[in-house]
């Protein structure tokens, strides 16, 4: 009988624990970064972004503002590798409150598995990065996170 | 009977905190103790577990410096600011805007092959780092000392500054401290464009009227990625008002209102009078005095 509750509660405390590391995003920031200035060569590193992504119930849109200059040349890279799903990353002109916005790129016609892009953006004013996150109705509380880096020339 | 009640609970709460340290590892995020050390809040954030919607992705002092220098920015002796004990600085809001300040006399210094005063402005950065606790950053990779057995050499200045970018931006945001990055940004904003302004009063070149024009098409990502860091940083209010006030100066000049146009055309250069820029650089050049004099 004892030898049956240790066993069940045991149980019990791995099931806590390792549901609790799965739910918490495992995000190597030193790994990622160096993966994403491999991909910025010949580019200059200017800035860097990591995006926490937690899955909600509901879709996300994450957009972050990317100033840049007339003239310069930029390269966009992202690693969502630290993902548990896929996001899909598209780059618009204008941000997400605008009407005349553009679509200069979009991650969603990459191949599953595919978690590096590298985009080199044309001349334009401003750069808006949008992360569409899906919904989660697992209850997983799933996340993980986005590095997004800038370089120019 | 009692020693084996006794050795039951002990072996349940040993089970017990086994899993929870199990369930606790890996969720803590680095903390470096120091940056909390402060009487402001700029270094002492609580963490938080918000998601913002919207967020911003600065460029960095080298790239503005570099921007400028492609303009034909020279080098005038004496407009960078002078040394100043980083100790002297009251509060960690006015420290990380000087280091941007110094940050941004750095770059102007190295791209423009002033070995000395790049040397000088490197080692005041470092010291005003370990002022906000964040000293470190210089130490990885040998940092500090790959540049100073780089100088001279432009191009490997420009790419360990950008390197120190780099291993500063995710040292900030490993302990959660994206707001720094936001102060110290303004901070060298505000000095690259009262070291342009001032070059422009003396020749008066073209090239470089149109990119102090365009540095202002940033000036409001600037002041929207600190508004969204106020919460965490109620000091910053200040620097808020003074960047927002250069801004509506500008966006009610004439060249700018009666031209809306120019702010979105990717082919055409906006270009301001030298009134309208000297009126920026008086409004520009008080913000920078009363940074510097912290």
């Amino acid at each position: 009988m004892k030898k049956l509750f240790y066993t069940g509660l045991l149980g019990l405390i791995f099931v806590y624990g390792f549901t609790t590391i799965q739910t918490t995003d495992n995000c190597d920031k030193k790994t990622l970064t160096a993966s994403c200035k491999k991909k910025m060569e010949p580019f200059k590193y200017d800035s860097q972004k990591f995006t926490k992504v937690t899955f909600q119930k509901k879709t996300q849109q994450l957009e972050i503002e990317v100033p840049v200059f007339i003239g310069e040349k930029y390269r966009l890279v992202f690693n969502t590798s630290s993902l548990p799903k896929p996001v899909q990353v598209n780059v618009y002109t204008k941000d997400k409150e605008s009407k005349k916005r553009e679509a200069i790129y979009s991650s969603k016609d990459l191949k599953a598995g595919e978690n590096e892009i590298v985009f080199d953006a044309p001349r334009v004013r401003k750069l808006y990065v949008d992360y569409d996150v899906p919904a989660d109705s697992t209850n997983q509380k799933l996340s993980g996170c986005v590095v997004f880096m800038v370089g120019y020339k | 009977m009692l020693v084996n009640k006794k050795s039951f609970v002990l072996k349940s709460a040993m089970l017990i905190a086994t899993g929870m340290l199990l369930a606790s590892c890996g969720s803590e995020t680095p903390k470096d103790d120091n940056l909390s050390a402060g009487t402001d809040t700029t270094a002492a954030p609580e963490p938080t577990a918000e998601v913002e919607d919207v967020s911003y992705s600065l460029p960095s002092p080298l790239q503005i410096a570099s921007i400028f220098k492609k303009s034909g920015l020279k080098y005038k002796d004496g407009i960078t600011s002078t040394l100043k004990d980083p100790s002297k600085y009251g509060t960690n809001l006015s420290k990380a805007l000087n280091l941007g300040v110094y940050s941004a006399d750095l770059s102007y210094t190295v791209l423009n092959k002033q070995n000395q005063e790049a040397m000088n402005y490197m080692k005041l950065c470092r010291q005003m780092a370990d002022n906000l606790g964040m000293g470190s950053v210089f130490d990885q990779g040998n940092l500090s000392k790959r540049f100073e057995k780089n100088i001279g050499n432009e191009d490997s200045l420009a790419y360990i500054i950008a390197e120190l970018q780099m291993v500063t931006d995710m040292y900030l945001d490993e302990n959660d401290q994206q707001q720094v990055t936001s102060i110290v940004f303004a901070g060298a904003w505000v000095e690259s464009m009262y070291v342009g302004s001032k070059v422009y009063e003396k020749g008066k070149d073209k090239s470089l009227n149109s990119k102090l024009a365009e540095q202002m098409t940033i000036l409001g990502s600037i002041v929207n990625a600190l508004k969204a860091q106020e919460k965490k940083d109620p000091a910053i209010g200040g620097l808020i008002a003074d960047l927002q006030g250069v801004k509506d100066i500008y966006d009610s000049l004439p060249s700018v209102k009666d031209h809306p146009e120019a702010n979105e055309d990717t082919e055409k250069e906006m270009s301001l009078t030298d009134d309208e820029v000297s009126t920026l650089t008086t409004k520009i050049e008080a913000i920078r005095t009363k940074i510097i004099n912290g």
